[in-house]
């Protein structure tokens, strides 16, 4: 009771009183640290990783977590090698590494990962980018994973940064969508550095080589055919980090939103037939105000005010403002950041996701920042390299900033970079995983989220991809509608719990749950009990 | 005889004792009584040039300028070697914008005394002020006489740089100037290298000079906008914003502190506050057409298009030739899918400035609706093409003639 009003008294709760803790290593075990290779030539690879994920790959119900570690690259050789690492969930808040018994260590500059059951054999396998060829590690179902990389033809080289899971062409396999960034080797490092400090910094991607993007379609049958050139995506090279997955026009196809780091940013409209086109320019999403590209890093999409149409929200960095993309429909976007400009004005943002995190039904906004130059600090008054993380709770029509009665850890500091979320202690609110380059990582446990009601579902896609990517929920509660669309990615680098929570605020029952599955099937659920997760099965409904 | 001489030596002696304790007094800024006792002195000689000489300078002290003339004109009259009453005559001229005037009395002081640097250096800006840059430039190199060491010349010689457009040299004079005025104690003087040294895009010095100036006289209003406007320059909106805050508290009617603090905060995107600011200087008997323009930006990113075409729509009445403005409107119409309107005030504003980034931006958008990829890829390379060579951001710009105003 005394360190109850102790914890009051430092930190005002915000209005529902939800706050995140941190779960420290020592209480969850996770004794693992990004090493980010930081050399005196500041190689860029250094400063842009690495992403994580929430992710079961045991099928034991619990969420484990992955982190992507730097490795063995044109410039980097750690003795001893450096590991990814795999962390089992033993369900009592605490972990277990389990990197080499499963045989997901890589060892190779990691970048991100992205986690989705490719072959629908219903285990998630992992599919791991680098600065470097990536690798696709498939879930052998006994805790062990095997690289069938070569096999699928998705090594991808290059420098790859975030990687999404979805299914163009509504076949049923889940697709693959690699962001490429600059064409960069060791050789290709300019020499950036001012009078004032006189040694180097991390360049500007501003004087890389953009590439092109690639698109990979599931063949059905372990293996994938690079479309990068006939679907159109080749068309347009860039220099690009988070990508997410959303269907902008309603029209059923998922389309692309690629967040460009110095270069506009791409929409990439799902035309069908396998084909893409480039839309940025004309949507409003591509420049900031006045045609300047901006540096865009972590992505994600919502519908954040209910009106049944995707939003976008996209990080920059510092005085470049982040960008809240309303969607006015007929492919056009404004630019509405509201209070989250101000609130990120000298901040460089990466991992970002919209997530309830009180489960009051509408998605809220979680930011994960920091500079990528470690000399910021010499060169810019007021940017720090380490900047605070950000919480934005959702008021209907715009964001209000709640980091400052939300936990002590917003008043912190990261050199953050991915950010997924997924609730790992299984008690109905959203927890978040946080990816420091340089640094340990952040488990925070989302404390009070699940005073509101809620409901759970693990999607099992019979005919639709098993990640059920595009599949639109509907549910009513306490005379309240609301749907979402599971989309595919977003945030930076990193990949979120598949289940889907749905929150009821106050009510205390659910009126109805309709999933309108990319298949077009429809599935109404009635009587579902509250405060529990329940399976849904493609074409079946709720699994009891 | 001797007698008589010693009383009228010891007189004179005791006049100029006198004087001097007034010259001081008024050097204190203590005037009442230097115009007491002055008072007594020009009692009994009406017409003892120092003593008008002195009279006048309070009154110019005072912004007393018409009575500040008549004095130092008597003094001259009634001495007309006496260069001091001449350089001051002078100084008044130049304050009520008569610099021809100036000129006379200066080519005066010139012909009495041809060593006086400071009266080439003040000719220098009487010619300069009357527009006469070549006769200014003669006077300042005289006044230097090869040396580096006159801060006064060398500033005029920097302001006739900056008006041939030779910024290089404006930035070395400023660079010198800024190091034997370090010291300086005449805040109008660092005052005046701020102003040039902002004019030239030189905000580290023009920050420098005015931080010198704001240590002589603390609070002093036009140093402390000048001093915002160069954070500002320098792209510190948070610096700038505390500047502009503080000379509010001190002038809270200050329509240029309110118009900076709006610009400031709009460029934050602080957009709720920036409106009260601006509607505050909106209210003032005689608004400038930016702050609708400003306004207009603030309702624009609020949704509010209507309101934001209609301040858009004020901007460009008062000012017709008006391109942000122009563009803005261009801006709100492609929001509102008015295409047609969206075109004709883009178009309109890059005929009046085509060098403007943010308006091919926006015909490069609004072609790109129109499904014209072409063209919209054309504008897209205009941008690129103006960017390249340093063009503005567009984002939200400064008042159309682009200087900092009036500080």
């Amino acid at each position: 009771m005394k360190s109850l009003l102790i914890l009051l008294a430092i930190f005002a709760l915000n209005g529902n009183g939800v706050i995140f803790e941190e779960v420290p290593p020592q209480t969850s075990k996770i004794t693992w640290v990004h090493n980010n290779a930081h050399s005196a030539d500041r190689q860029l690879p250094e400063t842009v990783g690495a992403g994580c994920a929430f992710v079961d790959y045991d099928n034991d119900g619990w969420l484990d977590v992955y982190f992507v570690n730097s490795g063995r690259s044109d410039f980097f050789t750690p003795t001893p090698p450096l590991k990814n690492a795999l962390y089992r969930n033993n369900h009592d808040g605490t972990f277990t590494d389990v990197t080499d018994k499963a045989g997901v260590a890589v060892g190779k500059f990691g970048m991100g990962v992205a986690a989705a059951d490719f072959d629908g054999d219903g285990f998630v396998d992992l599919y791991v980018t680098n600065y470097g060829p990536n690798i696709l590690y498939r879930n052998n179902g006994n805790g062990t994973f095997t690289d069938v990389t070569d096999k699928a033809g998705v090594a991808a080289p290059g420098w790859s940064t975030c990687a999404t899971w979805f299914d163009f062409d509504n076949d049923g396999k889940l697709d693959l969508f690699v962001s490429s960034f600059v064409f960069y080797d060791k050789s290709q490092n300019p020499l950036c550095t001012d009078a004032t400090l006189q040694r180097r910094y991390y360049c500007v991607p501003r004087l890389f080589k953009p590439t092109p993007s690639r698109l990979f379609r599931n063949n059905g049958n372990g293996t994938f055919t690079d479309v990068s050139k006939q679907s159109g995506i080749a068309d347009s090279p860039g220099k690009s980090f988070g990508a997410v997955a959303t269907d902008v026009n309603n029209d059923g196809l998922m389309d692309l939103f690629v967040a460009n780091d110095t270069m506009p940013n791409f929409l990439f409209l799902n035309k069908g037939a396998g084909k893409f086109e480039e839309i940025g320019l004309a949507a409003g999403v591509a420049y900031g105000e006045a045609g300047r590209p901006r540096s865009g890093m972590g992505v994600d999409a919502a519908d954040y005010d209910g009106d049944g149409w995707q939003d976008l929200f996209v990080a920059n960095i510092d005085h470049e403002f982040f960008s809240l993309y309303h969607n006015d429909k007929e492919l056009i976007f404004t630019d509405q950041p509201g209070e989250v400009a101000p609130s990120t004005h000298l901040l460089s943002g990466w991992g970002l996701k919209f997530f309830d995190y009180d489960n009051d039904g509408d998605p809220d906004l979680f930011l994960v920042n920091g500079h990528p130059d470690d000399m910021i600090e010499s060169r810019i008054a007021r940017v720090r390299y380490k900047e605070p993380l950000l919480l934005f709770e959702n008021t209907g029509k715009s964001f209000k900033d709640v980091s400052a009665t939300s936990g002590a850890v917003f008043g912190r500091e990261f050199s953050g970079r991915g950010m997924a979320v997924g609730d790992f202690d299984n008690d109905g609110d959203l927890d978040v995983l946080v990816s420091n380059n340089g640094e340990r990582p952040l488990l925070l446990r989302n404390q009070g989220g699940n005073k509101n009601n809620w409901v759970g579902l693990n999607l099992v896609a019979t005919k639709s991809n098993p990640a059920a990517v595009g599949a639109v929920i509907t549910w009513q509660a306490g005379g309240v509608k609301r749907t979402r669309l599971r989309t595919g990615g977003g945030s930076y680098l990193s990949s979120h719990d598949p289940r889907e929570v749905l929150g009821l605020g106050t009510a205390t029952k659910i009126d109805s749950i309709e999933i309108r599955w990319p298949s077009g099937t429809i599935d109404r659920l009635n009587n579902v009990a509250i405060n529990k997760y329940v399976k849904v099965v493609e074409g079946v409904g709720q699994n009891r | 005889m001797v007698c008589a001489l010693v009383f009228v030596q010891f007189a004179v002696a005791q006049d100029v004792a006198r004087l001097e304790r007034v010259a001081t007094l008024i050097r204190e800024n203590k005037t009442v009584e230097a115009e007491r006792q002055l008072a007594t002195i020009l009692h009994s000689k009406p017409n003892e040039p120092v003593g008008l000489n002195l009279l006048g300078t309070i009154r110019a002290k005072q912004g007393r300028l018409d009575e500040a003339e008549a004095l130092f004109v008597r003094a001259v009259v009634n001495d007309p070697r006496y260069s001091g009453a001449r350089m001051n005559l002078a100084y008044v001229y130049l304050q009520k914008r008569e610099p021809a005037k100036a000129v006379v009395q200066l080519t005066e002081v010139l012909t009495i005394d041809p060593a006086n640097a400071e009266a080439k250096v003040v000719l220098g800006d009487a010619y300069l002020a009357n527009g006469n840059p070549d006769d200014a430039e003669k006077q300042y190199l005289d006044a230097l006489d090869g040396r580096l060491d006159n801060a006064g010349a060398l500033l005029g010689l920097a302001q006739i740089s900056r008006l041939k457009g030779e910024l290089k040299e404006v930035a070395l004079y400023l660079n010198r100037i800024g190091t034997l005025t370090a010291n300086s104690d005449s805040p109008e003087f660092l005052y005046k290298v701020a102003t040039l040294a902002l004019q030239a895009g030189m905000f580290d010095a023009a920050k420098a000079s005015l931080e010198n100036a704001l240590k002589l006289r603390p609070d002093e209003p036009a140093y402390l906008l000048a001093l915002g406007i160069a954070w500002l320059r320098k792209g510190d909106l948070f610096e700038a914003e505390k500047i502009f805050r503080h000379l509010l508290q001190l002038q809270p009617t200050s329509e240029q502190a309110q118009i900076h603090l709006g610009y400031v905060l709009l460029n934050q995107k602080k957009y709720d506050e920036a409106r009260l600011w601006l509607e505050k200087s909106a209210r003032s008997a005689s608004p400038m057409p930016e702050v609708f323009y400003y306004l207009g930006l603030v309702a624009q990113e609020q949704n509010d298009d209507a309101k934001a075409i209609a301040l858009f729509e004020k901007a460009v009445q008062k000012l017709p030739n008006y391109p942000h403005a122009r563009i803005a409107l261009g801006s709100s119409y492609i929001k509102l899918r008015n295409y047609p309107r969206a075109k004709e005030e883009l178009e309109t504003a890059v005929k009046l400035d085509p060098e403007e980034p943010t308006a091919h931006y926006n015909l490069a958008l609004l072609y790109a609706r129109l499904k014209d990829p072409a063209r919209a890829q054309e504008e897209m390379k205009i941008v690129e093409k103006l960017k390249a060579k340093g063009g503005s951001d567009g984002v939200v710009v400064l008042p159309p003639n682009s200087s900092p105003r009036n500080p």
